[in-house]
């Protein structure tokens, strides 16, 4: 149902926008789909743990290293054709021309006049906690492998940089939109931010 | 088709599975397509790296065990063999692509990807051979299949590649894939149980 006071919340699909909620809240804090919310965190999660607890777990390198790539795969696919577009409503892809030239498309969807396809915040959090966070820990093992030169980890950890690294560039692109605009959403955040704390202290 | 799933949210979820099926069969297709290498377009236009994920791993998993003086189980040769692999095809894709290719990265590392099937083909029956007996016999026998092999991935590469460089650059390109699959060939040629 359209609320006339804030016609431009509805039509911008924005990460950041958490004004004038107050009514709207219980509706979208719900998780609309709980199971793409598991597993769009789950498979990160165990690569990450197996990783970090394979010399308990087991003796044999090589068991660790397929699981982790078999992790790392399913966690790719998921991010990449389920759980963006079902939890946040974005995708990318590449297309090739006839002709053979490849193209990146990168797509968020537009919210129907209903307005009731718009995606839940806390499952936005959860996405983008999870798209985050994930390659920075694994930037963390890269270098961590680099400089006490665990050498023959560097091939499963730059393996879950590239990917991860990979959906999380996807997806900014999505919500970005073009390279110019990076900037300039990072400091209206950073502004909507401060002024939402300044809300807060005053009671 | 994707942009009516778009509209309609609920009829995502059915089609999400039937997109897995979708993947599954075209991974099958250029697996057919690398076998009998006609020009054809499902390698380049539909690329993707499921299949040689799955080919490297496998071929990385039965080359294990062979080194003599391997203290642990095997576990350096493993991420040896996927790196040779993975970084080979990449310096080959930036090769060609500095030769003035026209076809894109991931299309190029799929070709070579899909194309280590017949190498991984050959690793098993050597695998198979070597459960029967190590002598003269079995290594002639294995040095003609891994042979044969290695030139069916090579010309299926070549067929699939060469048609994107101009004429009088065709050789150069075509050099470094007949050194990639020998790497790889001599790899699985050398190999012998402890």
């Amino acid at each position: 149902m359209l609320r006339q006071g804030s016609s431009d919340d509805i039509e911008d699909v924005s990460l950041f926008d958490a004004d004038d909620e107050v009514s709207r809240r219980s509706k979208k804090s719900k998780i609309r789909h709980p199971v793409a919310s598991f597993f769009h965190l789950f498979f990160r999660v165990s690569a990450i743990v197996v990783y970090l607890l394979c010399e308990l777990l087991t003796s044999s390198f090589i068991a660790c290293m397929v699981t982790i790539i078999l992790l790392l795969s399913c966690d790719f696919w998921a991010v990449k054709n389920v759980t963006g577009r079902l939890m946040v409503g974005l995708r990318w892809w590449n297309q090739v021309d006839d002709d053979g030239r490849s193209h990146w498309k990168f797509e968020s969807r537009k919210v129907s006049a209903q307005g009731h396809k718009t995606s839940s915040e806390s499952e936005s959090r959860i996405f983008w906690l999870g798209l985050i966070t994930c390659p920075i820990i694994w930037v963390i093992f890269a270098f961590s492998a680099l400089f006490s030169f665990k050498v023959k980890w560097l091939a499963v950890v730059m393996m879950g940089v590239v990917l991860q690294g990979a959906n999380l560039y996807g997806y900014i692109r999505c919500k970005v939109g073009s390279r110019k605009n990076l900037t300039s959403m990072a400091t209206s955040y950073l502004g909507k931010q401060f002024l939402r704390q300044c809300h807060g202290v005053v009671p | 088709m994707r942009v009516s799933c778009w509209r309609s949210l609920p009829t995502c979820g059915l089609q999400s599975t039937l997109f897995q099926l979708r993947d599954l069969k075209a991974v099958g297709k250029k697996f057919v397509h690398v076998m009998y290498p006609k020009k054809s377009s499902a390698l380049l236009r539909d690329w993707d790296l499921w299949g040689p994920l799955v080919l490297c791993v496998s071929l990385a998993l039965m080359l294990q065990g062979g080194s003599a003086d391997s203290k642990e189980d095997g576990g350096p040769q493993f991420a040896e063999v996927f790196v040779i692999i993975w970084f080979g095809a990449v310096v080959i894709t930036l090769n060609s692509k500095l030769l003035g290719g026209t076809i894109s990265f991931f299309q190029s590392l799929c070709v070579l990807g899909y194309c280590v099937l017949p190498l991984t083909v050959a690793m098993l029956v050597c695998r198979l051979v070597l459960l029967a007996g190590s002598g003269t016999v079995s290594f002639i026998i294995r040095l003609i299949v891994v042979i044969a092999m290695f030139a069916w991935s090579t010309l299926a590469s070549t067929a699939f590649l060469a048609d994107s460089q101009p004429p009088h650059r065709k050789a150069l390109v075509v050099y470094p894939i007949f050194l990639f699959y020998f790497v790889i060939s001599w790899m699985i040629l050398t190999f012998t149980p402890q």
